[in-house]
């Protein structure tokens, strides 16, 4: 087992190459660490390195990859450091000089760790993790690794379908890792490269694509759920990084998983049961974490906070004791009460965003998304009546059952919208559109829906731009990405050589609309053999992403899909109505403050 | 409310930070150390909180100055207490020097700093650069920005220049001024030098040794950290010539 090395070879190298290299960038902060709360713990074994693949400003802001480093660094003996994703000036000037990608804490190369964990967030990122992988000198494809290389482990929620990645990584984790850090660390002390994968893959959650493993039954893995999350505090030291990030605010994750099941959406299934926690918890958490960053803002997370049940309580006590605070609440409910409650946190945002998703109710019925225009309108004189002077709505178009009259209605809702504005505020009203691309993902009830494909999606964003009145703004988003985001979503392990092709053509920061090029995407796809969009599976046959098996029955999701077919609605089951998704069984169950 | 000078220095990770960055630095260590400060008036208020030296990215320093109103009124015998709770609450590469209460408003104006930084040639090549840099009628340089191109002629506002060696490479120190006119920039002086000698205009390890101010009063002065070009009040610049 090796040790953190005192001053390796490469250390010493690194330490001597990087002022040089740093004068060379912009942006050096983003590559030398010593933010607030770093870990240090030199000597300490094994050495994990935590990678969010993209750069520094997006991944420090990454909630999950802050619950791991401090739940490794603080509850095991891991070291655990981090690497994000270099810049093209600065990988230009790390390979010109041929230095290995380092982490921020010891400055030592990523490639002499035992483990390399990658949080997989979104398809985009993905070409971004072959980036790291060569400049950290760390053979791309699994099967070439040998015992100098760390074992490459991906998590996050693009774990429901890893398979594209699948030929880079020795292993993902499926679910949610906070129970079994110590068994992954643990894992880690097996003498060779091949029994520590041997040992991981006896962690339960551990998904091994390239070696054989002991499963369940079905040979399937089962997605791990933190049942702890409730009497757990959240994280109160958090990294707070020296230059500006995508997000300045304390953030607190107040519920995981939501019982919303809206249709098209994969986190809602993913992260099933809900589990809250109590609102004195989040209350006391704001307040170490306020007192420990030094910020003036504190978001309650979760993937639908008007939802959790103590949001009142947590948003009255934090405001309570911290009267000049801001409390944001994301993903606000459709309805006039979410929008009372998010004023009640935050009086000086000027602009709230409601997420209506469709344009008629008989598709927001397929879609599962229980608002009806009433409610809609009610919300909307809430926003204006509470003070606000802008609204942004969020919409989709390509669903699956979607026709020209839904996406027309969507400009009639949105001019609803506004006269409403424009009632309640005269001449300071602003109302805006986002309007993005339905991309199936999978393990969600419309896992087998198929993307609607690039004609049909410029068509109906054509549609809806001619029907949009003045003064009312509309942003699309950009349907290539949404093609080759739908491609990785629904892919098997044959979109690895669509990645790998794009990559070696250039392909890099793909969320980045200043750096996506879809020319070399599709010259990927030509050379692959891969019909940008897919599926290349036929969708009456198995799902490429069999192997993970995410808690949620294969016959809800077919039930909820024919369900939508029909538009009919299916009840939340925080209101007591089991819908018998599958998912609560044994010690696993929904754990909600009452 | 209170008006303080804030010293500092940084170094190690830190002086990769931008001027801005910095400022959020300062902001967020007062925060941490429950040190409120005044805001500005008008619909979104500010810290009352200014550098006014930018520092450049990449650049250590051993005596920076911040200027800082904070709520309420400072008793001359709580500072130590305030002194200690930044420097608690300060990051890794940051130091907290000094904390004087200021009266009425500071209004410091940088006239000069000092500064040195790496340039990896030998000491003799340099030195011989810098007799050129002397002897020359002017040294200009092409300033480009949104605004336009300007020319900017160094020789205005770089004085003090020297060269010591350090292993092989050599460490240059120089001076620049600071006027009506502006001044130049450290990587200009270095770009100049640079071209002169045939390298890479690369600026390494930089490190602004010391600023000297006026518009403070004396008793402040020395609160400042304060050197005189060619000094080292502070007794820190260890390759200071």
């Amino acid at each position: 087992m090796r040790t953190l090395p005192e001053e390796s070879h490469d250390e010493v190298r690194l330490r001597h190459d990087l002022n040089d290299l740093l004068a060379r960038v912009a942006r050096p902060g983003r590559y030398v660490g010593g933010e607030f709360h770093t870990r240090h713990k030199p000597g300490a074994s094994p050495r994990i390195v935590l990678s969010y693949p993209d750069v520094y400003e997006i991944g420090i802001a990454n909630t999950g990859l802050q619950i791991l480093y401090a739940g490794l660094n603080d509850a095991t003996p891991a070291a655990a450091e981090r690497a994000y994703c270099p810049w093209p000036d600065m990988a230009l000037v790390m390979r010109a000089r041929g230095v290995p990608l380092w982490s921020l804490e010891s400055g030592a190369p990523v490639r002499d760790a035992q483990l390399w964990g990658f949080t997989l967030q979104h398809e985009l990122t993905y070409t971004n993790i072959l980036e790291m992988l060569d400049l950290a000198g760390v053979p791309l494809h699994a099967e070439e690794r040998d015992e100098a290389d760390p074992i490459v482990l991906g998590g996050g929620p693009g774990t429901a379908n890893p398979l594209p990645l699948a030929p880079f990584f020795d292993a993902f984790f499926i679910g949610e890792a906070e129970g079994r850090l110590a068994e992954i660390v643990a894992a880690l002390a097996a003498p060779t490269r091949a029994q520590r994968l041997r040992a991981l893959g006896a962690v339960p959650g551990i998904f091994l694509p390239h070696e054989p493993q002991a499963t369940g039954g079905d040979g399937r893995v089962r997605r791990q759920v933190f049942m702890g999350f409730s009497q757990t505090p959240p994280v109160t030291a958090p990294l707070v990084p020296l230059i500006e990030g995508v997000h300045d605010r304390v953030v607190i994750e107040v519920m995981r998983g939501c019982s919303a099941g809206c249709r098209f959406c994969q986190a809602g299934m993913w992260y099933r049961p809900v589990r809250e926690r109590p609102a004195a918890m989040v209350v006391e958490a704001a307040a170490q974490a306020l007192k420990a960053t030094g910020c003036d803002e504190v978001s309650l997370i979760s993937l639908s906070s008007c939802d959790y049940g103590g949001v009142r309580e947590a948003v009255a006590g934090i405001r309570a004791r911290f009267p000049q605070v801001r409390v944001s609440l994301p993903s606000l409910r459709v309805d006039s009460a979410a929008v009372v409650l998010a004023r009640l946190g935050d009086e000086q945002r000027g602009s709230v965003t409601l997420a209506p998703e469709a344009g008629t109710q008989g598709l927001r019925d397929a879609i599962n998304k229980r608002v009806d225009e009433e409610t809609f309108g009610a919300a909307v004189r809430g926003v204006f009546g509470a003070g606000y002077s802008g609204l942004k709505l969020y919409f989709m178009v390509g669903l699956p059952g979607e026709t020209d009259d839904d996406v027309a209605a969507i400009a009639a809702l949105a001019s609803s919208a506004l006269s409403h504005a424009k009632a309640a505020a005269p001449g300071r009203a602003r109302v805006s559109l986002a309007v993005s691309s339905f991309v199936p993902k999978a393990h969600s009830a419309f896992e087998r829906a198929g993307f609607a494909g690039e004609s049909v999606i410029r068509h109906r964003q054509e549609l809806l731009r001619a029907l949009l009145a003045r003064p009312l703004k509309v942003r699309f988003h950009d349907v290539e990405t949404s093609l080759v985001e739908a491609t990785m979503a629904m892919g098997g392990r044959e979109v690895g050589r669509l990645i790998e092709a794009a990559w070696r053509a250039g392909a890099r920061f793909d969320g980045w609309s200043e750096s996506f090029d879809a020319a070399i995407w599709r010259r990927a796809a030509a050379e692959v053999d891969i019909e940008l969009g897919g599926p290349a599976w036929d969708r009456a046959e198995t799902l490429p992403w069999l192997p993970v098996d995410s808690l949620v029955h294969d016959a809800f999701l077919r039930e909820e899909a024919a369900r939508a077919v029909r538009a009919e609605i299916t009840d939340d089951c925080r209101d007591g109505t089991c819908t018998s998704c599958g998912v609560c069984s044994g010690e696993i169950e929904m754990d909600l403050v009452r | 409310m209170s008006w303080w000078l804030v010293s500092f220095g940084r170094g190690g990770p830190a002086r990769y930070i931008s001027h801005l960055d910095t400022i959020r630095v300062v902001q967020r260590t007062f925060a941490r150390a429950d040190i409120e400060f005044a805001l500005t008036q008008g619909m979104r208020p500010k810290p009352r909180l200014s550098l006014p030296l930018a520092l450049p990215t990449g650049a250590a320093a051993l005596d920076e100055l911040a200027v800082v109103e904070v709520a309420g009124e400072t008793q001359e015998a709580a500072l130590g207490m305030h002194l200690v709770a930044l420097r608690a609450a300060v990051a890794d590469g940051f130091t907290i020097e000094r904390l004087v209460m200021a009266g009425e408003r500071p209004r410091p104006q940088a006239v000069a700093a000092a500064y040195q930084c790496r340039l990896r040639v030998p000491c003799a090549d340099v030195r011989g650069a810098l007799e050129w840099f002397v002897d020359a009628p002017s040294v200009s340089v092409v300033r480009a920005s949104p605004k336009g191109r300007k020319a900017v002629e160094l020789k205005e506002h770089v004085c003090e220049l020297s060269a010591s060696p350090r292993d092989a490479d050599t460490m240059l120190a120089f001076t620049l001024r600071y006027g009506p006119s502006g001044s130049a920039r450290v990587d200009e002086v270095v770009t100049a030098l640079a071209d002169r000698l045939g390298i890479e205009p690369l600026v390494l390890d930089l490190t602004r040794l010391g600023v000297t101010w006026k518009g403070l009063p004396s008793r402040l002065l020395a609160a400042a950290g304060e050197i005189a070009p060619g000094g080292d009040a502070a007794g820190k610049g260890d390759d200071w010539q």
